[in-house]
């Protein structure tokens, strides 16, 4: 009797494993890293819903190599030792065959030498910062991606816009010496506007928080000649600069700044900001993603006011999928691989390409805002040659 | 030539607000003898009143600016009664008022943030900004010529104040020696109060002028450390030294920013503060130690 009930229960047991092993056949385990709760869980929110999306997306049309995608979302309560010990779960207990996340460049430098290390390829959303695929001596991290462009990169971007699309080939800079994010972006538009055919006819440099007046500054770029007036920096000293500017009686300088547009810069720079063009990763307005918003809105009935974080999360999965399509399998470091050697892969927002010697993506697709009527609206999109 | 002549114009202009700070400073300073940092404050505070007073009566600017003027004088008067009379009729020692002043620059520039919050407002267009050509050779705002004329008229009033009534002579003998202007009958806690509430409304007067120029946040008074350094090398005291002071550290800031480098402008700014007390310790137009001693 007693081996009986043994036998039945080995058999139980026998059967809930293999039942166990054939559903974990049947699915892709994804895990994201989130800001649920916290100072960053409207963003975090924003990507899980959005993700999901994608997973249920996917999975309506068949899934990937016939198997069902499956999203576990981890909250890291937007701490970087939260999401460590996020990141060690869902490798070592959920056996997720990549992460999607973080919406944050520190998150992510501190779990790259997780990913590392457990061979599980992380695909960072918002994560802007050099550091994220690059350590400090310039080592790549193998598992470690993004699919946002970095913030120098919008310095090329803003010189692309500038030589090609306006056709502008006299530019003068005017950026925050005191800022990392500045100077990257001014570097980066330096180099590419002289590889354009542009050139850069002044020059100038201010401090943020102690300067308030730009008029010296301004005067010299107004004899200069230049026909734009690039503002690579972040803040209110951008809308006292256009504001100033215009006062000076420079009325056809145009303004190109990168993604620190802000609204709250019309309280103070007023009509000075109309016509001025900002460069940012996606747009609400993009046509391409007009879809994206409306199933957004119909499921969740919210606006998606995080709309950056929501494209990007929702891409991240459609370039997953597609990696593990091109991967043939689902094994992590030949989904690495597949991630490593994206060229050209067609998603919504944009089309990406990897650079395998940075992990950060090539000649991507950037979106041009264009200040008008009181708010800044899609202009166009723009991919340097 | 034309570039020179716009950043003389810019100088100026830049010069002329620091002028009706510098000034309140050299007023408190010429009497009680320590550099009131709390005067950041006070601008701040008529800024912040001309901005809730111009929402509520609809862009009366005149309104505006006079209850401005108000509340900063009498706020000025209210940080003297609270903060530095008790500290006053203790010791002579003016270096606790120095402290004094610093806490209570800090105290006004919080309440501001917890109550309105750090955001950065914009005033109403109250004040014309359209460019406006100078013989054709530079360009200048309306708002610019406004601010230096509007300085200087009140700069001439409060030279009218001083020379002419009666309580302006009083402040002048006071700022000779107030414990004998005190000993000749001149009520000396009330003199003190109007010095103050002079202070506080060029103060407001500055504060308006600022924040309508570079927005108005809770941290705008930082700005007065330029005053205050035009004041030092004007000769602290002195208030022609103030206006003088002033013009000369606009008129620097902008040639450097100009013409050797935009990011020398503060390094140009203090290496002239340094200079001045290393040649000049009294400043331009400062009096001698021995009368103040």
């Amino acid at each position: 009797m007693r081996k009986i009930l043994v036998l039945a229960l080995l058999g139980v047991f026998a059967v809930m494993g293999l039942a166990a092993a054939a559903a974990a056949e049947d699915v892709i385990k994804i895990g994201h890293l989130a800001a649920l709760t916290g100072d960053w869980a409207a963003y975090g929110q924003t990507e899980v819903n959005s993700a999901k999306l994608a997973v249920e997306e996917i999975n309506a049309k068949g899934g990937v190599l016939g198997k069902k995608l499956q999203l576990v979302p981890y909250d890291f309560r937007t701490r970087p030792e939260d999401a460590v010990n996020a990141f060690r779960r869902m490798a070592e207990n959920d056996k997720v065959v990549a992460v999607i996340g973080a919406n944050g460049s520190g998150i992510n430098i501190a779990t790259a030498p997780l990913a590392d290390k457990y061979k599980v390829p992380q695909i960072g959303t918002v994560s802007t910062n050099l550091l994220v695929t690059v350590d400090e001596k310039g080592v790549l991290h193998p598992y470690m991606f993004r699919i946002c462009f970095t913030d120098p990169y919008q310095g090329q971007l803003i010189a692309a816009f500038s030589a090609q699309e306006l056709k502008k080939m006299t530019a003068a800079v005017l950026w925050d010496v005191g800022s990392d994010y500045a100077q990257g972006l001014r570097e980066f538009f330096m180099k590419y506007y002289d590889q354009y055919g542009g050139k850069v006819v002044a020059d100038l440099g201010f401090r943020a928080g102690t300067d308030v007046d730009f008029r010296a500054q301004l005067t010299t770029i107004r004899d200069s000649k230049a026909e734009v007036l690039v503002l690579p920096n972040m803040g209110k000293e951008m809308a006292l600069i256009m504001k100033q500017a215009r006062e000076l009686g420079m009325k056809d300088i145009i303004f190109v700044g990168g993604d620190g547009y802000g609204e709250f810069m019309w309280e103070i720079a007023g009509d000075a900001m109309e016509g001025s063009y900002w460069i940012n990763h996606v747009a609400p307005e993009d046509p391409a993603m007009a879809d994206f918003f409306k199933d957004y809105l119909k499921t969740y009935n919210d606006e998606c006011k995080e709309f950056t974080n929501g494209v990007l999360a929702y891409d991240s999965i459609y370039w997953l999928a597609d990696a593990i399509t091109r991967a043939g399998k689902v094994d992590s470091t030949a989904i690495k691989d597949a991630l490593e050697n994206t060229v050209n892969v067609k998603l919504h927002h944009a089309t990406m390409s990897i650079d395998p010697a940075t992990h950060n993506p090539m000649n991507k697709t950037g979106v041009v805002l264009i200040a008008k009527d009181g708010r800044g609206q899609f202009f166009t999109k723009i991919q340097p040659e | 030539m034309e570039t020179l002549l716009q950043q003389v114009i810019n100088g100026f202009s830049l010069g002329s607000v620091y002028a009706l700070i510098a000034v309140g400073y050299s007023l408190v300073y010429s009497i009680l003898l320590f550099s009131n940092f709390a005067h950041g404050g006070f601008l701040v505070i008529g800024g912040y009143i001309c901005y809730y007073t111009l929402a509520a009566v609809g862009n009366n600017i005149w309104v505006a600016s006079l209850l401005a003027f108000l509340g900063a004088g009498v706020s000025a008067v209210l940080v003297e009664r609270g903060a530095y009379k008790p500290i006053r009729e203790r010791t002579n020692v003016t270096l606790y008022l120095l402290i004094a002043s610093m806490g209570m620059s800090i105290v006004i520039e919080n309440i501001f943030v917890v109550t309105v919050g750090g955001r950065f407002r914009a005033l109403p267009p109250v004040i014309p900004m359209t460019p406006v050509s100078v013989f054709g050779l530079a360009t200048t705002s309306a708002f610019d010529i406004l601010s230096l004329v509007m300085a200087m008229i009140f700069l001439a009033g409060l030279q009218v104040f001083l020379s002419t009534t009666k309580w302006g002579l009083a402040i002048r003998a006071a700022s000779y020696d107030l414990k004998t202007a005190g000993l000749m009958g001149v009520n000396v806690n009330k003199l003190i109060s109007i010095v103050f509430f002079v202070a506080g409304l060029l103060a407001a007067v500055g504060g308006i002028f600022l924040s309508v120029r570079y927005t108005l946040y809770p941290q705008l008074g930082l700005i007065t450390i330029k005053a205050f350094v035009a004041a030092v090398i004007g000769g602290l005291g002195s208030l022609p030294g103030a206006v003088v002071g002033s013009l000369i550290l606009g008129l620097a800031e902008m040639l450097t920013a100009g013409f050797i480098s935009s990011q020398m402008r503060d390094i140009v700014v203090f290496g002239m503060l340094v200079l001045t007390l290393l040649w000049r310790p009294t400043g331009l137009f400062g009096k001698h130690i021995s009368e103040k001693v």
